[in-house]
């Protein structure tokens, strides 16, 4: 596909500034994924809109902070237990330094990983997740692989109080013309929630906004790619958990 | 790389190894940074606040989210911020009412920074950048992207706001943010 660079440009610029919305929020998704990453003009353009961002923070005063907020901070230091996590460090590293693009579908944003090139795209989401799942009260689910499925290919959900996180750092990749597909169930009645995504490099990162007290089961699976499926692919692999 | 930068990579790399110490120091550099974007973004003194707390705590759980490689710690962190503080601001559903209240606040403009703040020098520096390069810029590509970036407005919400077509939006935002870049570039390279 031959891209028009200007176009891309403007892109960029508004997701750097967060201002994206509808189809031009689809469009950049497609385009951090298809695109920038094999594309050293457009990485540059983002990585350059990017650290702008940050300093445009710089155009506002400063405003002292109470004297109470560091305390407060060193008291949720305190409390943030260091040892004795549920996750595997490493794997965390690795899903923070492969992270490269978010692609915001509706609730659901999905981080693919893999070019380091992209890693500050969306560090921030990347840091978002790690630090949740690592948050005081964060009670990370093993999904546990289902019937052919590899068994060294776990993914971990976490659920927030209004949202769930899906990571994995060695998914494998679905078959050929196939992705993966996320549900969520509720006595036995399953729905599809969000796009179909597949892994990079293995890596994924799911963020989605719902209220997981509403379901008591997730189960992914492998789907043929196309026009959202109506029931769950038994036959694919597949890993599932209860809420 | 300016000494400050390099300075905050060090101290990026103690607080990897649990140095409170460490902490403190990037708390002091850039918690009222932080504290006046937030407030900025979300006009509420309590959500700006925790925006900056969430932000720090962030930080000191997952450190390594921040890579070195990728430019300095400064836009890495305070984008962080505002990015926490335009979810802030969407989540709670409270544009309106921050509309209200962005009339009352400062605009990001010349003014000095807040008396009482003890900043280090280096980010004054930045700052004054930061602004001389907002000031070089046409009225509407800086009314744009400000209404962007500390709006926490959509494209598509600015051109209904201004009654311009959303193409019109982004070629301002794009001209403006290709201007600041250049203009950036050049200080940091001075």
């Amino acid at each position: 596909m031959i891209e028009d660079h200007e176009r891309i440009d403007e892109l960029l610029a508004g997701y750097a500034l967060l201002a994206l919305s509808g189809d031009d929020a689809d469009e950049v998704d497609r385009l951090l994924t298809d695109h920038v990453p094999g594309c050293a003009r457009c990485r540059e353009t983002l990585a350059g809109f990017q650290a702008l961002s940050g300093d445009l923070a710089l155009a506002t005063s400063p405003a002292p902070l109470p004297e109470t907020v560091l305390p407060r901070l060193h008291r949720s230091i305190e409390e943030t237990p260091v040892a004795g996590r549920r996750l595997r460090r490493g794997a965390l590293v690795a899903l923070a330094a492969s992270v490269v693009a978010v692609a915001a579908m509706g609730g659901l944003s999905l981080v693919l990983g893999g070019r380091l090139s992209e890693a500050e795209t969306r560090a921030g989401t990347a840091l978002e997740i790690l630090s949740l799942m690592r948050s005081p009260g964060a009670e990370p689910v093993s999904l546990e692989p289902r019937g052919e499925t590899p068994p060294s290919s776990g993914l971990v959900e976490v659920s927030g109080v209004q949202t769930l996180y899906l990571a994995s750092d060695n998914c494998p990749p679905p078959s050929e013309g196939h992705a993966y597909q996320l549900w969520l169930g509720a006595d036995g009645e399953w729905i599809p929630v969000g796009q179909m995504f597949a892994p990079d490099n293995g890596v994924v990162l799911l963020e989605l906004e719902v209220d997981t007290s509403a379901y008591d089961g997730i189960w992914i699976t492998e789907e043929l790619i196309g026009p959202p499926p109506e029931t769950p692919n038994t036959s694919g692999w597949a890993w599932s958990a209860s809420l | 790389m300016r000494e400050d930068d390099t300075y905050d990579l060090e101290l990026h790399r103690r607080l990897s190894s649990r140095d409170r110490s460490a902490f403190d120091e990037l708390f002091r550099r850039y918690g009222a940074s932080a504290h006046g974007v937030a407030l900025r973004v979300t006009a509420q003194e309590l959500i700006a606040q925790e925006v900056v707390q969430d932000a720090f705590m962030a930080l000191w759980r997952a450190p390594e989210a921040f890579d070195p490689a990728r430019g300095a710690f400064r836009s890495f962190f305070l984008s962080l911020v505002h990015h926490r503080a335009v979810d802030a601001v969407r989540r709670e559903e409270r544009l309106r009412k921050r509309a209200e209240r962005a009339a009352n606040l400062e605009p990001a403009s010349d003014e000095d920074p807040a008396e009482g703040v003890v900043e280090h020098a280096y980010l004054n520096v930045r700052r004054k950048e930061v602004r001389d390069a907002l000031g070089i810029l046409p009225a509407e590509q800086r009314q744009a992207l400000e209404m962007a970036y500390f709006g926490g407005m959509t494209q598509k919400r600015i051109a209904e706001e201004l009654g311009i077509p959303i193409g019109t939006v982004k070629t301002r935002t794009l001209a403006a943010m290709r201007k600041l870049r250049a203009a950036l570039d050049e200080s940091e390279n001075e």
